[in-house]
């Protein structure tokens, strides 16, 4: 089981240190490990799973934020990373995204969530809501509280009425005014489009997101016009299997507030809505670059935030790029970045430009890869509808809302 | 209440985050010391206190060392706030164990904590006692789980699942029976959330226990699904294990090896995939997969380490499992039930719990159903990078063994260029090991991609997966040698630009890719050959170069064009010879001789001035490994070089020994192509140990095959073994002397000093030996008249007692944690009834029988001959009760005599003369609480002569009531370091009373004070058996049960018999409510501890033992009951 868990910025300064166990984690592991992430390229990461001399390492980096876990026993590897990204989650919700400041300036909120999360290198508490009932995040009202009062308790008194009901991730009665769910579907489009211009890969992972302010204990039934689409499926614990084999349908008693019911894969998707194509000619030193991009199929709703972003090669020396439509800038790490905004309907945004080489050096033979981001709002790429959404066990009829968003995951051109 | 308002409240703090950080606690970490901590600490405002708590905290988290607050902060647990509470409880866990003493202060609180009202606050007590993990206090915290276990709130007993590992952790092994019934009570919980928990423990307190598992597996099976994600993990683990060891391995599943190449054949309708993968590839293939999925399970099973170690001496690979190992899958409900229990999992929300389900399917599902794995697992490389990196590490393996299954979803692993190094290595590694003759066009049209990747170091490992994709399918390596031989031409990786290191990488392994190509079949390659020789002109890195030349001389007989060319080309290296890196001219070297070896006819004579022109540079080479080279060789070939052409056909018989070894060397046949040992180590999926690849401490195979079964067997049979050599041993206590006196109320005096004298040293003569004396009395039994009316009329003013007592008990248990009442309550009142009509008795002579238990303190072995054993006397020490009297027993085994024996303590053995010693005695005299020396001596003993032996009396000083003291024992000069155990049994020493005081005293000790536990007794089974063949027809079963019961007890410690309560049932061999009393008081402070025990169950079988021990030193008294009930457990063989 994890002994320790330490919260690392992106400076390798230790941040937080949590003991879990008898059996002392000594922070200068922090070190090694911090030593070894520097000597490695900063194209090649550490691997997730780390022997050191003295303990195996678990970690993850979110938003340059390193969790660390440590164990010196056998024990499912992914129980650890799952852990660590949870406890990422979690705390990304609590104090509103993630970064060294946010993180020191709340210490207190982070060693208590992490008290309830883990117990003795166990996980005890980690559903979301359960967790908001015990320890209330920080807000405004409660630090003006704080303020004024000189009393700013954030524990929670009694214990979530969830952790003794018999469906554990919702509390037993919750109450709402106004009885309301909302189910968002939101989608990601992976692809891969080769030098030749051929779609290698399309796929679509979607997540069924839902909002549910239900009082009582609401049984709720979501189903799809076409669930034969769906190539690969996952739920939260709350779904229950059996409907699901037999009828494809989605039964469960939802968790009070935000939760990611499912998330799925449609796979062999035949085309993008957008089109980019790179053009890369080198001669005598320089390289000519030319990127056109456009729509090729209209969703039929408009696609915005589209950027194309590219990494320069350690062999360019300089790069001279403009573009008719929107803005290029060069970022500090030789990365590229295009952002187009919305496609005009005149006009095929384009951008250009040459790059020279390294000198003794005639031709490219290295391309870089064009990573493409776009976002549809009201659209689900993938085709998939829902059908209906039953709820029984209410007694006011609530308010359904659907919603629907794709953008770009990993979609990649290749040069 | 107001959404709106909290949204925008939200947005706002963000703001503010960044530009006041106002109420957040950011001063507090910036600059933790600005305040001074300690006046806030003892304020008696919350807010303040949590304040010093923050900054402490803060400290904490930047690493500084703040436990000299302890002492304050332990004083704040009592706090009401539960958010000081808290803060408390962080501090406290983080330096429990660095300031164990003052960590002991906060105890009080967390008992009061734990009859608390409100259920967070019982389970935080609990998990702060048990997290500050003192040895001293396991006692008081077992107890405080064993409570909370039954608590009504799910979270407390989840929290009192947890708490098991940590007490296991303090590896006290007194206590792990008692831990493992709790893990059995929570493993039977209702509800799933503890299950999970339980599933945790279970795992680190008693991984192998798996009879706990079979009396619940179809509740766990069942309640899997529910169970929360992280117990899931290790649940589904428990219960493959389980399986395993209970049923053994399923014949259908892909562990079973033999049927690899039978049962595909004959399932091919069951998969599509598997007949064209074997339409594909013939036999080859598949011998070669049956031969690593057997290697893959006798790895799961054996662990690799062991497994490989065993084929290298065996040097064999072994038929595979034996077939009792297996059994049908279809049949068994058990694996059904856990394939069906897990197989919805594979649709979680939490990749380990995926990974979890698909290595159970993995393991035990038949082969066709391994199947549904695929998809999930593919699925899950769309979490989160980490776990990515992991489940491929699996994948790996899995496509490995089984690579049809992978193949159709190729497109899975194609490579993102966003990914880390590891995962597209990992990718590339699965591309080409699962890659089939439909596929292997899109995959090497991927790689070709690759090869313009930035990424160089990747680049240069998809060239050596395309070697491998054309080792693997023969029919694509022409296609792969022409695309390897494009790749070796390119001018940015030939040309002078060879600076970059990573593009000299990318050829070097293009040449070796396609040297692998050629082993296979170098005939059909022979113009692939031509090309590489001839682009020896263009190509500059010399490890490609020396690649190329050896290819030259290993086939320079194939074909026609090579050998024609050979002249030529050995001409040209010769002439370029002086201006090549090391590893070439080495090359050179080698294939001028190879060519030589095999050269006939014409070209005979310029090979040899070649070889002889190319030996005579490397002579005055200036690096001294092609010098020796060159010196070698020129004796090896000193035959070939001087002969002259006429004289070859007379050389040929007369081979002489360079020859011949030349020969050997240069010319050995190659052997067929053979698949390359398989030397990889296999570990359980979804293990670290498959990660890291080596075996993670901690890390267990999977448990042999059906060795359940046989495991319990073994056992029975090893209990009914000693059990009769017991019987057989123990005949003797037949003819003890049997004498039973019975009265109503009053005590005989004459009882309590024979109870006083049999605690007594043997060989003492104080009256309770008369006893002794008279061994041939018979049997003495008497009844009183008085007692039986006494019994009938007092009845119900006893029974009145006894259930005083019993609304007693009831009163603080209940008081103590809120039990309901109604559980308890019909239990309580029938046992007051079956205790309504007792009688007691009075067993007045055992002394005879009570033996102290004799423990080694050294081994004639260690000692040179001397044996030293030692009893604990139940004589009380004189001079202070801090001290216990031991007796030695010094026994000579050796041949030689031995004198100036002396046992002293390891501290001042220093000096040892007699001024010491009597200093010692002075000190000792006027002994003071902090005074007492830890060892009171005997005289030195003068001599021991050959098989002599001598006892003593010491008087010790432990330290602690389960620390061993250490001593030195000098003997001839010679100084053997030895441990003295303490026995707990003796820090008491008999408190006589009667029995009104005693009902009396333990009413005045309830709630923490008291505590029980229950075990079995079986002393009484074989001395009821060995008196069978006697005339003791007569004897009393329940005399017979008392009585060893009472000699077990005094036995073991030094106690006072106060009473023993017999029921007057209309069964006469029931024995339930046989009670018995003893009283002590502890020696170091006098606290009085009362032992009571009750007895359920039939006189013949093992009885049911309840022991219930009231003491105000709670941790002194728990483990009194622990040592107890371990003494009455462990079978007596002792008294001998």
């Amino acid at each position: 089981m994890l002994q320790c868990i330490f919260l690392l910025s992106d400076s390798g300064e230790v941040m937080l240190e949590k003991q879990l166990t008898g059996h002392r984690v000594d922070r200068s592991i922090c070190d090694w490990f911090w030593e070894q992430t520097v000597s490695q390229a900063d194209s090649t990461k550490l691997p997730p799973v780390i022997a050191s001399p003295t303990h195996y390492i678990f970690q993850i980096t979110r938003e340059g934020i390193t969790f660390l876990a440590c164990t010196q026993v056998e024990m499912p590897p992914l129980m650890g990373i799952e852990f660590l990204c949870r406890v990422a989650d979690v705390l990304s919700d609590y104090l509103g995204g993630l970064n060294e400041d946010v993180i020191k300036d709340n210490f207190v909120i982070v060693y208590e969530l992490l008290d309830e999360m883990i117990d003795n290198g166990f996980p005890l508490t980690t559903e979301p809501n359960i967790l908001r009932e015990m320890i209330a995040p920080p807000n405004i009202v409660s630090k003006v509280l704080g303020v004024m009062t000189g009393n700013s308790s954030n524990v929670s008194n009694t214990l979530p009425g969830a952790t003794a009901s018999c469906v554990p991730w919702r509390s037993t009665e919750p109450k709402h005014a106004n009885n309301e769910v909302y189910v968002d579907l939101l989608e990601e489009m992976d692809a891969v489009i080769n030098r030749d211009g051929i779609l290698v890969k399309c796929e679509i992972y979607g997540e069924v997101e839902v909002n549910s302010h239900l009082s009582g204990l609401p049984d709720l039934t979501l189903s799809f016009a076409n669930p034969s689409i769906l190539n690969d499926v996952r739920f939260h614990p709350c779904v229950r299997f059996r409907p699901w084999e037999s009828n494809n349908i989605l039964s469960f008693v939802p968790p009070d507030g935000q939760f990611k019911l499912m998330s799925y894969r449609v796979k062999k998707l035949k085309s993008t809505p957008i089109y980019v194509k790179p053009q890369l000619t080198s001669d005598a030193g320089t390289c000519r670059l030319s990127v056109l991009v456009g729509i090729r199929n209209d969703p039929g709703k408009t696609i915005d935030s589209v950027t194309v972003q590219f990494q320069l090669l350690p062999c360019i020396l300089s790069a001279n790029l403009s573009s008719n439509h929107g803005t290029v800038s060069i970022l500090a790490n030789k990365t590229c970045s295009w952002s187009i905004g919305r496609i005009p309907k005149d006009k095929a945004p384009s951008l250009s430009g040459t790059l020279t080489l390294e000198t003794g050096m005639e031709r490219l033979h290295v391309f870089p890869t064009f990573q493409v981001g776009f976002r549809i709002m009201g659209v689900a790429l993938s085709g998939l509808q829902i059908d209906t959404l039953d709820i029984k066990n209410l007694p006011s009829r609530p308010y359904k809302g659907f919603r629907a968003l794709t953008q770009a995951g990993q979609y990649e051109v290749r040069s | 209440m107001f959404p709106q308002f909290g949204a925008t409240a939200e947005t706002l703090s963000k703001a503010s985050t960044l530009v006041f950080r106002i109420g957040t606690d950011a001063h507090l970490y910036d600059d933790p010391e600005d305040a001074n901590i300690a006046p806030l600490l003892d304020s008696k405002f919350d807010s303040e206190k949590c304040e010093a708590l923050k900054r402490l905290l803060a400290l904490i988290a930047q690493g500084v060392d703040v436990s000299n607050f302890f002492p304050q902060v332990v004083k704040n647990v009592a706090s009401q706030s539960l958010e000081v509470k808290k803060l408390v409880y962080l501090y406290l866990l983080h330096y429990a164990e660095k300031r164990p003493n003052e960590a002991l202060l906060s105890i009080n609180c967390f008992q009061k904590d734990l009859g608390d009202p409100n259920p967070l606050v019982r389970a935080w007590a609990l998990r702060a006692m048990a997290g500050i993990r003192l040895l001293v206090i396991a006692p008081i915290v077992l107890v405080a789980v064993e409570k909370c276990a039954r608590d009504p709130s799910v979270y407390v007993r989840k929290c009192a699942a947890n708490a098991l590992p940590k007490l296991h952790d303090l590896r006290i092994e007194e206590n792990t029976p008692a831990l493992e019934e709790i893990v059995g009570i929570l493993l039977n919980d209702h509800s799933p959330g503890v299950v999970g928990a339980a599933a945790a423990a279970f795992t680190s307190v008693c991984p192998n226990n798996l009879s706990l598992i079979g009396r619940n597996y179809r509740r766990l099976c069942e309640a899997l699904p529910d169970v929360e994600e992280w117990g899931q993990i290790l649940l589904i683990e428990i219960l493959l294990r389980f399986v395993i060891a209970k049923h053994g391995l399923v014949q259908e599943s892909i562990m079973f090896q033999s049927c690899c190449t039978e049962s595909s054949q004959s399932e091919k309708d069951g998969s599509d995939v598997n007949s064209a993968f074997e339409e594909d590839n013939g036999d080859t293939g598949c011998d070669f997969m049956s031969e690593l999925v057997n290697m893959v399970s006798r790895c799961y099973i054996e662990g690799p380490d062991e497994y490989l170690s065993r084929l290298s001496y065996i040097n064999e690979v072994s038929s595979g499992l034996d077939r009792s190992c297996f059994m049908s899958g279809r049949s068994n409900d058990d694996v059904k039930m856990l394939l069906q229990c897990t197989s919805p999992l594979l649709w979680s929300h939490n990749s380990a719990v995926v990974l979890a389900a698909a290595g159970v399917h993995w393991i035990m599902a038949p082969r066709e159903d391994v199947k549904r794995i695929v998809k999930p697992l593919l699925f899950l490389l769309r979490s989160s990078h980490a776990s990515k990196y992991v489940v491929l590490c699996n994948i790996q393996v899995f496509a490995k063994a089984m690579p049809f299954f992978f193949a159709p979803h190729f497109e899975d692993f194609f490579i993102c260029s966003s990914e880390s190094y590891q995962i597209k290595a990992l990718k590339l590694e699965i591309l080409s090991s699962i890659a089939m003759d439909s596929s292997i066009s899109s995959i090497f049209q991927e790689f070709q991609d690759y090869i313009r990747d930035p990424d160089r170091r990747f680049a240069a490992d998809t060239v050596a997966a395309i070697g491998l994709c054309a080792q693997r399918l023969p029919k694509v390596a022409n296609i792969c040698l022409e695309g390897l031989l494009a790749l070796t031409r390119e001018e940015y990786l030939i040309g002078d630009f060879v600076c970059m290191d990573e593009e000299t990488n990318i050829l070097i392994q293009a040449i070796m890719s396609i040297e692998a190509i050629l082993k296979q079949d170098p005939p059909a390659h022979e113009k692939v050959i031509v090309q590489l020789v001839r682009s020896l002109d263009s190509i500059k890195v010399p490890a490609a170069r020396a690649i190329i030349i050896w290819i030259i001389g290993e086939y320079n007989t194939i074909g026609e064009i090579i050998p024609r060319m050979l002249t030529t080309v050995l001409t040209y290296l010769a002439r370029c010879f002086a201006s090549e890196a090391q590893e070439t001219k080495l090359q050179i070297l080698n294939t001028a001789v190879k060519v030589l070896l095999c050269a006939k006819g014409k070209d005979l004579w310029t090979f040899k001035s070649v070889l002889s022109y190319v030996l005579e540079l490397a002579k005055c080479d200036l690096n001294y490994d092609v010098r020796d080279r060159a010196h070698i060789l020129k004796e090896l070939m000193s035959c070939y070089l001087g002969q002259d052409l006429e004289e070859e056909t007379d050389c040929l018989p007369r081979k002489d020994i360079p020859q011949i070894l030349a020969e050997c060397i240069f010319r050995g046949q190659r052997k067929p192509m053979s698949p390359e040992p398989i030397n990889f180590r296999f570990y359980l999926p979804g293990s670290l140990s498959q990660i890291v690849l080596h075996a993670a401490p901690g890390y267990e195979p999977l448990p042999k095959p059906c060795s359940l079964l046989s495991n319990d067997l073994h056992q029975r049979l090893n209990v009914v073994g000693s059990g009769e050599g017991a019987t057989n041993s123990d005949s003797y206590e037949t003819d003890d002397p049997d004498r039973l006196s019975q009265s109503a109320n009053e005590e005989s005096t004459s009882g309590y000093s024979s109870q006083n004298s049999i605690s007594g040293s043997s060989g003492s003569d104080v009256p309770g030996s008369e006893s002794e004396d008279d061994d041939n009395v018979d049997p003495l039994i008497r009844f009183s008249d008085v007692g039986i009316s006494n019994k009938k009329q007092n009845g119900v003013s006893r029974s009145g007692s006894d259930s005083m007592e019993e609304l007693m008990s009831k009163q603080t248990l209940e008081s103590w944690l809120d039990e309901q009442p109604s559980l308890s309550d019909p239990n309580l009142s029938k046992q007051s009834q079956v205790r309504r009509s007792s009688a007691r008795i009075s067993i007045g002579d055992i002394g005879g029988r009570v033996k102290p238990k004799i423990y080694g303190l050294l081994d004639p072995t260690n000692g040179n001959g001397l044996r030293v054993n030692y009893s604990f006397s139940s004589e009380i020490s004189s001079m202070s009760p801090q001290l216990v009297c031991v007796e030695l027993i010094f026994e000579n085994c050796s041949a030689e005599s031995m004198s100036k024996v002396l046992l002293v303590d390891e501290e001042s053995n220093k000096g040892l003369d007699s001024a010491d010693q009597s200093l010692v005695a002075t000190e000792s005299s006027m002994p003071s609480q902090n005074d007492v020396p830890n060892l009171v001596y005997m005289e030195e003993i003068a001599s021991i002569e050959p098989g002599q032996s001598t006892k003593c009396i010491l008087q010790v000083r432990f330290h602690h009531h389960l620390l061993p003291v250490k001593l030195a024992l000098w003997c001839n000069g010679n100084k053997y370091p030895v441990k003295l155990r303490p026995d707990i049994g003796y820090f008491i020493k008999p408190l006589p009373m009667d029995v009104e005081v005693f009902v009396n005293k333990e009413s005045h000790l309830p709630g923490m004070f008291e505590y029980e536990r229950r075990c079995t007794f079986t002393d009484h089974i074989r001395e009821m058996n060995s008196d069978k063949g006697d005339s003791s027809l007569t004897k009393d079963k329940f005399l017979v049960i008392c009585k060893s019961l009472a000699v077990k007890m005094l036995s073991n410690a030094n106690l006072f018999l106060v009473s023993v309560d017999m029921p007057v049932a209309s069964n006469l061999d029931d024995a339930s409510g046989l009670r018995l009393r003893f009283s002590s008081e502890i020696l170091s402070n006098s606290i009085p501890c009362l032992i009571t025990i009750t007895i359920e169950g039939n006189c013949s079988e093992p009885l049911n033992v309840t022991v219930k021990v009231n003491c105000e030193e709670t941790v002194f008294g728990l483990n009194l009951l622990n040592r107890i009930v371990n003494f009455l457990v462990e079978p007596s063989i002792t008294h001998l």
